[in-house]
């Protein structure tokens, strides 16, 4: 039967081909064709749409200019009056045609094929305008058949005087056919073997949608055959799309068209959109350009600069205070103090690698600084330094046996106060996004689990090596002076640092668990010094009053715990509630929706991402972003100013400085005026300078 | 014995795993099959390691595999010249029993005597098994596999999608690229292209 068939078509073909006598219309067994136009006459110099109406029988279906895994695009080759011209084919929005393991993009039923025609001119009025049109295309159910035909059409040429008339309801039925600019903002991002597309259709948009698909410009960028599975977030819907045999390469754009098939109160509306996005990699676009060893560099530069940071720099100071205690001890022994410092901040390290990686299992989102937008943690690490700060005040000293990460810091001879240095470094350092760092860590938590622990150990190193260099070597050492009563006065000295490090994370407090919370802080304190001076006063007494001396402090400091614990907990939910700002201010909240509208508008945005325990955030902020020249600069422009505050953990923010391949704030991105402008990211230092020139130059 | 066993093992494995991670990749070992030729002998795709294997699917009746053949030789040339040089070329016509280009061992011998076609043998797959492994979509679809085993080309046959012979001459031939290309040592310039043609005629 195939055969025949076949047979019966190939004749059919041949006799097309060799007859001459074109009209508007020539069937096959598969198709009958017409050659249409959007007026029934034309006049000199204008514009007509010419269309190929393709009607055809069940089952069997014609291709899209990307035919998918097979078949073959129509093709319409024009024979025009002198001085006319015609454009490629408008392609309507295709279907998807599958068939076991291929899958094919065409039309099934019906399809007309649009042309847009120049008409020159130089046509004569009361002329005939005639065209011609070469028709090729491959019709398939199961087997597939290459089939031609010709078709003309003349069309009188009238004066411009009259007006056009609507010709055929089929060409304006195609023109609805097809595709237009997306209307909402959309974005692809590079996974390895897959493709995520991005599209910012709200939920409820999304509710109506039956169908959504993506269809290549061009076959093997996606595997044709592969499922598109679909995500539905509160502000985007994304496709994952599977890669293809011919990957796209890096900077050339994903070219297609997404069909969204809708159902409305007219009925199911399938409307194309046209999409031209170029990738971006997730998580980081450095990923592809910072290799696994300049990660494990940028990591050790960073962490040398995390010394420098105003969070470490207290502790720093704590240990060039004991390093000055060292210098009259054996040189062998100042070395492996500094081996056990570096020990202690690499054990630091690998902890807290070893949480980020469970917690990537359990695909929690969260950055750099994590732990810090926990009220507790902050308010544990403000009694840490507040102690700290007593001890070296000298309102007590630590006998031999006292429990306690910081308190043991510089006073303890052993090993361990060395080693718990180096945790307290650790501790403190994590909540300074330095630069070098967070592209280091970007990078990192983007790796698996073994690169993800080089980079930390790596950036803990960096941490630890001003400290190890100096244990190391002895020429160092002596440029430090000799030990003397000078000591003394430099170690209570450096108390006051460490008050400062604590009256700051109480003020971080403030903005997570609102005003409650620093009394709660502020009496915990107060109890503290009380715990501290009990302790300490009982010291020389009876072993008895010692022992209880003892005790009643550790009671003491565990009520405090206690008591602030629930205290948090019952305020920091209070003050979500009622959190507001009444401050004059030049920016708005960030939410991903405000973004997105003011995105669709085409309006310049300007984002920062910052938190109150981020000191460079605060500089920034201070330097740059409220300089008086700065913010009329945004005003005059025109620029919505977002800012996203991400001192409490928030998804939504951890989710987009994923997306601009940080890990941690600051972040400062621009988007232009301008419909599909491009985000410039800028860097994490800021100057006015900096600011004003990419906000005016790229608008 | 034990050693046969574990052989046999071995090598079940490698067929089971090779089956369910289909799709074969390119740079990547070609999934190894064994499968009845149209002579009726028993062909094993192992067994041909050390030579450059070509697997064609192909389906006489389709207008594309007509264009390179019938009305062209374009592919029995290449047939022709390849073997001539110690190429493996192996077609494989997948149709099932009642579909367009199905046919059996003397079918297939006769059709290819009809066309000039020149190859090595022609692997019967009414199954449509070898096609479903290799992931084959349409008639003419090439896989070329090298001496170890490796596919190193998956697509069509030239770059000029379209059913009409006069093309081929303006058309860059991928097939004789790639053979070309692993002949002298080289790497394959476009190891994977779009296939175009009659889609597979699996059983329905």
């Amino acid at each position: 039967m195939g055969f025949w068939r076949f047979l019966c078509c190939l004749l059919l073909v041949l006799t097309t081909e060799a007859s001459h006598a074109i009209s508007d219309r020539a069937a096959t067994e598969q198709v009958a064709a017409q050659l249409l136009a959007s007026v029934d006459s034309v006049s000199p110099g204008s514009e007509i749409y010419l269309g190929v109406n393709q009607k055809i029988i069940p089952h069997w279906h014609t291709y899209w200019s990307n035919p998918g895994d097979s078949g073959l695009a129509t093709t319409i080759s024009w024979k025009l009056p002198e001085g006319a011209s015609a454009s490629d084919i408008l392609w309507p929005i295709p279907g998807r045609i599958s068939l076991g393991t291929i899958t094919n993009y065409g039309y099934s039923n019906e399809v007309t094929l649009l042309s847009k025609i120049t008409v020159p001119t130089t046509v004569l009025v009361g002329s005939q305008f005639t065209v011609e049109a070469t028709v090729d295309w491959l019709v398939c159910n199961e087997e597939c058949i290459p089939q031609q035909v010709e078709l003309s059409l003349s069309l009188p040429v009238v004066t411009s005087a009259r007006p056009a008339s609507s010709g055929s309801p089929l060409i304006q039925q195609a023109l609805a056919q097809l595709p237009v600019t997306s209307p909402w903002p959309a974005s692809v991002d590079a996974a390895t073997g897959e493709l995520n597309l991005h599209i910012g259709i709200s939920e409820a948009q999304a509710k109506n949608i039956k169908d959504i698909w993506f269809y290549p410009a061009d076959w093997g960028v996606i595997a044709q055959n592969a499922d598109q599975p679909k995500q539905i977030t509160a502000s985007a819907i994304s496709l994952k799309l599977k890669t293809g045999e011919v990957p796209l390469k890096p900077n050339q754009p994903l070219k297609g068209v997404l069909v969204v098939t809708e159902q409305t109160p007219e009925g199911v509306i399938a409307t194309g959109f046209n999409l031209e996005l170029t990738p971006t990699t997730p998580a980081t676009e450095k990923a592809p350009e910072i290799g696994f060893v300049s990660a494990l560099l940028l990591a050790l530069v960073g962490g040398l600069i995390l010394n420098l940071m105003p969070c470490v720099f207290p502790v720093l100071s704590l240990k060039a205070l004991s390093l000055v205690r060292h210098a009259d001890h054996a040189p062998e022994e100042v070395r492996l103090q500094g081996w056990v410092y570096t020990a202690g901040v690499l054990v630091s390290f690998s902890l807290l690698a070893a949480i980020l990686v469970i917690l990537k299992a359990g695909g929690a989102q969260i950055g750099w600084g994590f732990q810090f937008q926990s009220p507790l943690f902050v308010i544990l690490v403000a009694y840490l330094m507040f102690v700290v700060g007593l001890n070296l005040s000298s309102v007590f000293v630590i006998g031999g046996s006292i429990a306690g990460v910081g308190s043991s810091l510089a006073d303890r001879k052993g090993y361990s106060g060395s080693f718990f240095t180096g945790v307290l470094a650790t501790i403190a350092a994590t909540p300074c996004t330095a630069p070098f760092m967070a592209a280091a860590l970007g990078y990192a938590l983007s790796q698996p689990s073994a690169k993800l622990f080089a980079i930390f150990l790596s950036l803990g190193f960096g941490l630890a090596l001003p400290y190890l260099l100096l244990a190391n070597w002895p020429r160092l050492q002596s440029w430090l002076p000799r030990p003397g009563a000078w000591m003394e006065v430099t170690k209570q000295a450096f108390a006051f640092p460490m008050y400062a490090t604590a009256a700051w994370l109480v003020w971080v407090l403030a903005q997570q668990a609102g005003p409650n919370a620093v009394i709660i802080a502020l009496v915990g304190m107060v109890a503290l010094s009380f715990a501290a001076w009990l302790y300490n006063t009982t010291r020389n007494a009876s072993p008895r009053t010692e022992r209880v001396g003892t005790i009643a402090a550790l009671a003491i400091v565990v009520a405090i715990i206690f008591t602030s614990y629930r205290g948090l907990e019952t305020y920091a939910t209070a003050n979500l509630a009622n959190e507001s700002s009444s401050e004059q201010k030049n920016w708005e909240a960030y939410t991903p929706a405000r973004l997105e509208s003011l995105l669709a508008e085409g309006k310049p945005v300007f984002l920062n991402f910052t938190a109150s325990w981020c000191i460079s955030c605060l500089v920034n902020e201070r330097v740059a972003l409220s300089n008086s020249t700065v913010v009329n600069a945004f005003s005059a422009n025109k620029i919505t100013y977002l800012k996203g505050d991400w001192t409490k953990r928030d998804a939504e923010i951890t989710a987009i400085l994923t997306k601009f391949g940080r890990s941690g704030v600051p972040l400062y991105v621009f988007y232009p005026a301008g419909k599909n402008s491009k985000p410039i990211k800028l860097p994490q230092l800021l100057t006015p300078d900096i600011v004003l020139s990419t906000i005016t130059t790229q608008q | 014995m034990l050693r046969k066993l574990t052989t046999l093992v071995a090598l079940t494995c490698a067929l089971v795993s090779s089956q369910v991670f289909a799709e074969p990749t390119v740079d990547q070992a070609a999934p190894t099959f064994t499968a009845k030729t149209a002579d009726g002998k028993t062909i094993d795709l192992a067994s041909l390691k050390g030579k450059t294997v070509v697997l064609e699917w192909t389906n006489h009746e389709c207008p594309f595999v007509k264009k390179h053949y019938d009305k062209s030789g374009n592919i029995p040339g290449l047939q022709k010249e390849f073997t001539a040089k110690g190429i493996t070329w192996l077609q494989v016509v997948s149709s099932a029993p009642g579909k367009q280009g199905y046919v059996d061992g003397a079918a297939a011998i006769k059709a290819n005597k009809d066309r000039n076609a020149v190859p090595t043998n022609t692997i019967l797959d009414p199954e449509g098994t070898l096609a479903k492994l290799y992931g084959a979509q349409t008639s003419p679809h090439f896989f070329i596999i090298n001496d170890k085993g490796v596919l190193v080309y998956k697509g069509g046959v030239d770059n000029v999608a379209s059913n009409k012979p006069e093309d081929i001459a303006g058309a860059t031939n991928y097939v004789r690229e790639a053979l070309t290309a692993i002949a002298s040592g080289k790497k394959v310039p476009n190891p994977s292209t779009k296939p175009y043609g009659c889609s597979i005629k699996f059983a329905s």
